[in-house]
């Protein structure tokens, strides 16, 4: 009986090793080449998978780069501190990554650069002294006041405003609600009033049902912003369900695939996101140069950034890669073949 | 306390719905429209999916066992279905629904062989099988989305909508409800379970198979599951991988809630329906009664333990009272 | 006059409907081994947890070196120099010798931290004076039980205990290892111990303990010098009691041979035994715990599995594989410890005494409520369960009604043959007798019964004939009117027929 056990356990043990050698995504090593990871929040996540198309597009231009894909099952610091350590243990070139924690990665990321490979982040940052450059895909104040500036185009520039966020701890997310609070004091605004911020952790149930509990706590609720693709999902499905369109704006960040339906028929006029094609290549690009000598990763440093352009490196390493795009019913569908 | 109230409190299920009426009427001094009949008709509706689940929970806790697969089994056959109906919109939504249970129907099949025929204890096997699900639904979708522009309306409808002026949702649990009602307290299959779970050297002694209660009860749980997943991915018309991450304990506190002994052999369905409720109704006041969301999470793990440990405490006090009774 | 150590006087112990002890007196002297002797049940026992705190006597006082005292706790009679050495080793086997013996009372250095050295010291010393040959550091899985019983006493030693309570010593070990104990006993007693030898053995009383004390149902019956007596006289003491009144056994007509078991075997537990059963019979099974009874009735009906023998059932033979088939064949068995084998307490009674039968009971896997009902209310009332109603659970009733509901069950299956094993185990008198009664009149009704019992009088009173084991081979086969209490024991010791003991 013993020795059943044993055998199924291992059988287990090989399956859910398969399953995960294939979710990491490893290539056979090329010595020659430079190994480029880019490390997302999470595995399974529609942006970050066009991230990593992006980073494959850059390797291929760059020639002798190879792009690797990695990513925590779930997203938590953890797993990826986890997999900074294997890397460190791979020697790998460069790695770019999108935090969980803008904190709890610092000790590992250092630890890495002490081995002699490049670290910057993107899209989500890790802070000053645990990565070189940190890519933002776009201004911090730019997207906060873009979003303030698509949800009163939506309702006219009145009424009641609420944000739906992913976690309270999320860094870009309260980084972009700080500046909408500030935004919409502006005189254009008068008429409208940020009345609550809710949370609904990037789960489709948390987030549908807290964005009915905005419709209940505020029944003259104009407008919903939700800055995060799952969020923006479900408040546009809880808006449509209580039957509430046309009443009841939304807009947010989203991804054009996941949003075409509910930007098409006019539940969501209008939504933002920069492109995360371009951030994972922009990403690979950098970090490709910086390996290269090319660039050293100061303030000022000017990065050849292929189709991008070039990018400027900021204080502090913090560097913008540009402006959030407009999506709506015109251009969804075409984005929405893309990422 | 006068005697008719005494009475009433001997059962589990009533101290829950007192504890559930204390709950609500604390929610509803902060938010008064909560307690609208359309808002009390979304939280029935809110909890649906959980009340199937933890029914097949149920099971698997009746026999001493238990699913921490239950939220990767939902993923897993939510994702399928989705994929199915993206790629073949016209397949039938009742064929959709049924391939949804079959494939829950496999899953847990193959934890109820671990379980019963390899020997494997159940917290290891779902334990494992929770990754290893999750897992096959990474490698399935291949980290994309099935969201609402891929789904058909016939789809995204199966839970929408109304008859008999209830939600359909709601009405798909209510059938779950009656259904497991009478499969646990009318077949034999039932009995067994309650036998297998309350001793297990008894039920062997009077020719019950054990290996047979546990693959059924694990296959049931997975059948739950997986037509849980086409109610999922439907209602909230977005098929992802993170679907129902976490959802087992949720499952689990349901029935714990409901007074199941995790020990096995005793608890009933509508102790666990209750327990759902409960649940439901903090997960939908929480977001109403303007909390610090970095309270909330430890308010919901506080009121549960809070009504577990009442709960157990009111029992306690009539087991007492029982015993008295019979000295006398 | 040897000094008086420990002395309890008119000691009581009730629990819920069973009065356990009532007006006990027991002393125990130093320099003495004073033999507790009762039957299984006697209340021994409860005597033992009493006297280490584990239980507080209902009444009555415990007096150390003639000062009153209460033990509270069981660390109170360990301090008090109370130390009893149980029947199964209560030990943590993967730990160490010397973790074991000082768990609960380690030394400890000034600092406070713990002082393994000064213990390993410690147990060296007290395993070298056992003449052990075993390293303090070895862990108590690797021993056998011989050795973990001396690890035992090494332990009671430890604490310089002065009372030493042995309960039944022996009854796991080979001959060699008893001469070991004995030795040591006799070490112990020299030393001035006290020491309380709990035995059914009377080759082991006579050889080694000088006094003792009888006990039956809970109350003491008498005490004496062992060089006085006769083991006759023991015997008569352990079980004299007027056999008709509790034992209201009917005549019945033996009918043809139903069961017919012929050199079963069971490696480890019993070997060769054959036996046979009619009709109308209730034939009895003694023995002293370990001879192999249950393990034969269990194989029997299919828990374990015989290595070799052959069972015929109504001409028959029964190759049973498993519970379920050997219930289709019309057997049905009680289990010993209704507990862990007999009724589902989280249950209803209703679905208790139904549940062998559900698949009878259900059309296509439906049950038929009618006919559940039918049946428990048929047995239920016959077995005169007293209980609010069907459907409160069985844990709520007391241990005697939780019998009857098992013994309804297995009733309820219409069964050709009943074996009952220990069927009024640890029950109260009342229930006691209506469950002879009924045992009584079910075989009058031409039922096979196996009643497998540890209780003397019991055995005496109740059966048509008896068959005794000692040590998994069945020494003795009795009819009602040859048999007699002392030549039962002596058959179920493993002396022959007949033979007397000086």
């Amino acid at each position: 009986m013993k020795n059943k056990i044993v055998l199924t356990m291992l059988l287990l043990a090989m399956v859910s090793g398969f399953v995960f050698a294939n979710g990491g995504g490893d290539k056979a090593a090329d010595a020659e080449k430079t190994k480029i990871v880019l490390l997302v929040k999470s595995l399974g996540n529609g942006f970050f998978e066009a991230v990593a198309d992006g980073g494959v597009e850059a390797a291929e231009e760059l020639g002798n780069v190879e792009s690797i894909y990695m990513g925590p099952s779930s997203a938590t610091a953890e797993g990826q501190i986890e997999i900074i350590e294997t890397l460190i243990a791979q020697k790998v070139d460069g790695i770019a990554i999108s935090a969980n924690d803008p904190d709890a990665l610092i000790p590992v990321t250092k630890k890495a650069m002490k081995a002699g490979i490049r670290v910057i982040s993107f899209d989500s940052n890790i802070s000053s002294g645990g990565r070189e450059v940190a890519l933002a895909p776009s201004d911090t104040n730019l997207i906060g006041q873009q979003q303030v500036k698509l949800i009163a185009e939506l309702c006219d520039y009145k009424g009641e405003i609420a944000i739906l966020s992913a976690t309270a701890q999320a860094t870009n997310q309260n980084a972009w609600i700080a500046v909408m609070k500030e935004a919409i004091k502006a005189p254009e605004y008068k008429d409208m009033k940020l009345v609550d911020v809710v949370y609904g952790d990037d789960a489709a149930d948390k987030s549908y049902r807290e964005a009915v509990g905005l419709f209940e706590k505020y029944p003259n609720l104009a407008g919903i912003i939700s800055p995060t693709t799952v969020g923006v999902l479900a408040a546009s499905k809880a808006i449509e369900d209580e039957g509430l369109k046309g009443k009841v704006q939304i807009t947010g960040l989203g991804l054009p695939s996941e949003m075409q339906h509910y930007i098409e028929n006019g539940t969501c006029g209008q939504m933002a996101l920069w492109n995360p094609v371009d951030l994972g290549y922009s990403s690979t690009y950098i970090l490709a140069r910086m390996i290269a000598g090319d660039i050293e990763g100061k303030a000022g440093d000017k990065v050849d950034a292929g189709r991008m352009g070039s990018i400027t490196i900021g204080p502090d390493g913090e560097t913008i890669m540009g402006e959030p795009f407009v999506f709506n019913k015109d251009n969804i569908a075409k984005y929405a073949s893309i990422f | 306390m006068n005697k008719k109230l005494e009475k009433i409190l001997q059962n589990r299920e009533l101290n829950l719905v007192l504890l559930t009426a204390v709950l609500l009427i604390a929610v509803t001094l902060r938010a008064p429209s909560f307690l609208a009949l359309k808002n009390i008709e979304r939280i029935v509706n809110d909890t649906a999916i959980l009340i199937m689940v933890a029914s097949g929970q149920l099971l698997v806790i009746l026999t001493g066992g238990i699913d921490l697969s239950v939220g990767a089994t939902i993923a897993f056959s939510g994702m399928a279905v989705s994929m199915l109906n993206q790629y073949n919109p016209s397949m039938p939504v009742v064929v959709l629904i049924l391939l949804g249970v079959l494939i829950g129907t496999l899953l847990g099949a193959f934890n109820g062989a671990c379980v019963a025929f390899g020997k494997v204890p159940p917290v290891i096997t779902t334990l494992g099988t929770m990754s290893i699900f999750r897992g096959f639904t990474f490698v399935l979708s291949k980290g994309q989305w099935v969201t609402a522009h891929e789904m058909t309306e016939a789809y995204m409808n199966i839970p929408k909508g109304k008859m008999l002026l209830l939600p359909n949702l709601t009405i798909w649990a209510i059938v779950v409800f009656i259904i497991m009602f009478y499969f646990i307290r009318y077949t034999r299959s039932g009995r067994e379970i309650y036998a297998v779970g309350g001793n297990k050297t008894a039920a062997h002694f009077v020719g019950v198979s054990e290996k047979k209660v546990n693959f059924m009860v694990f296959t049931i749980a997975g059948a739950l599951c997986g037509l849980a997943g086409v109610m999922w991915t439907a209602r909230y018309a977005a098929a992802v991988n993170e679907t129902a991450l976490g959802f087992e304990l949720q499952t689990v506190a349901a029935c714990v809630l409901g007074g199941v002994s995790l020990a096995g052999g005793a608890g009933t369905l509508t102790g666990v329906v209750m327990g759902a409720l409960f649940l439901g109704i903090i997960n939908n006041a929480l977001p109403v009664v303007n909390l610090s969301p970095f309270f909330q999470m430890g308010i919901q793990g506080f009121v549960v333990l809070a009504a577990i440990v009442a709960n157990v405490l009111m029992e306690q006090r009539n087991d007492k009272k029982l015993l008295a009774g019979r000295r006398r | 006059m040897k000094d008086i150590v420990l002395q309890l006087k008119d000691i009581a112990k009730y629990f819920p409907g069973i009065k356990a002890l009532d007006k006990v007196d027991f002393t125990i002297r130093t320099g003495e081994v004073h033999a507790l002797i009762g039957e299984n049940g006697a209340g021994k026992s409860t005597l033992v947890k009493i006297m280490t705190g584990v239980y507080q006597p209902t009444r009555g006082s415990i007096f150390r070196n003639g000062k009153s005292v209460q033990f509270k706790t069981s660390h109170d009679a360990q301090e008090a120099g109370v130390v009893a050495i149980h029947q199964e080793a209560s030990m943590f086997s993967e730990l160490t010798v010397t973790e074991n013996i000082f768990m609960g009372h380690h030394l400890k250095k000034a600092s406070g931290m713990l002082d393994w050295k000064a213990m390993t010291r410690h147990t060296a010393d007290l395993l070298n004076k056992l003449e052990l040959d075993i390293s303090p550091d070895t862990l108590i899985k690797n021993l056998g039980t011989a050795q973990r019983h001396m690890v035992e006493i090494a332990k009671a030693l430890s604490v310089d205990a002065e009372v030493v309570i042995m309960d039944e010593p022996t009854s796991a070990l080979s001959l060699k290892e008893v001469e070991e104990l004995y030795k040591i006993v006799r070490q112990l007693k020299n030393e001035g111990k006290a020491i309380v030898f709990i035995s059914h053995k009377f080759d082991e009383i006579f050889e080694i303990c000088d006094y003792f004390t009888v006990f039956r149902d809970g109350q003491y019956i008498g005490e004496g010098e062992v060089a006085k007596s006769s083991i006759d006289e023991i015997v008569k003491m352990m079980v004299g009691r007027s056999l008709n009144q509790m034992y209201p056994k009917k005549e019945a007509k033996i009918g043809e041979t139903i069961l017919d078991v012929e050199g079963l075997s069971l490696p480890g537990y019993f070997s060769d035994v054959s036996f046979n059963l009619h009709k109308g019979e209730i034939l009895g099974f003694f023995g002293l715990v370990g001879a192999g009874r249950s393990e034969v009735m269990r194989t029997i009906f299919g828990i374990d599995k015989k290595s070799a023998g052959k069972i015929t059932l109504a001409g028959e033979v029964l190759e049973t594989t498993n519970p379920g088939l050997a219930m289709k064949k019309g057997i049905a068995y009680v289990p010993e410890d209704r507990q862990e084998q007999g009724a589902i307490l989280e249950m209803s009674l209703s679905h208790n005494i139904t549940l062998p039968q559900i698949n009878d009971l259900s059309d296509f896997g439906v049950l038929n409520s009618k006919r559940e009902k039918n049946v428990t209310e048929e047995f239920g009332n016959k077995m005169e369960i007293k209980a609010a109603n069907w459907k409160v659970n069985a844990n709520t009733l007391s241990g005697g009604n939780q019998q009857k509901v098992v013994l309804a069950k297995w009733l309820a299956t219409n069964p050709q043959i009943l074996i009952l094993d220990e069927p009024t185990k640890g029950i109260d008198v009342a229930t006691k007798a209506a469950v002879h009664k009924f045992i009584s009149e079910m075989a009058g009704e031409g039922l096979a019964v196996i009643m497998v019992s540890s209780e003397l009088p019991e055995i005496l009173g109740m059966s048509d004939r008896i068959v005794i084991m000692h040590e998994g081979k069945v020494t003795s086969l009795m009819n009602r009117d040859e048999a007699d209490s002392d030549k039962v024991i002596l058959a179920a010791t493993g002396h022959g027929q007949g033979d007397r003991h000086e």
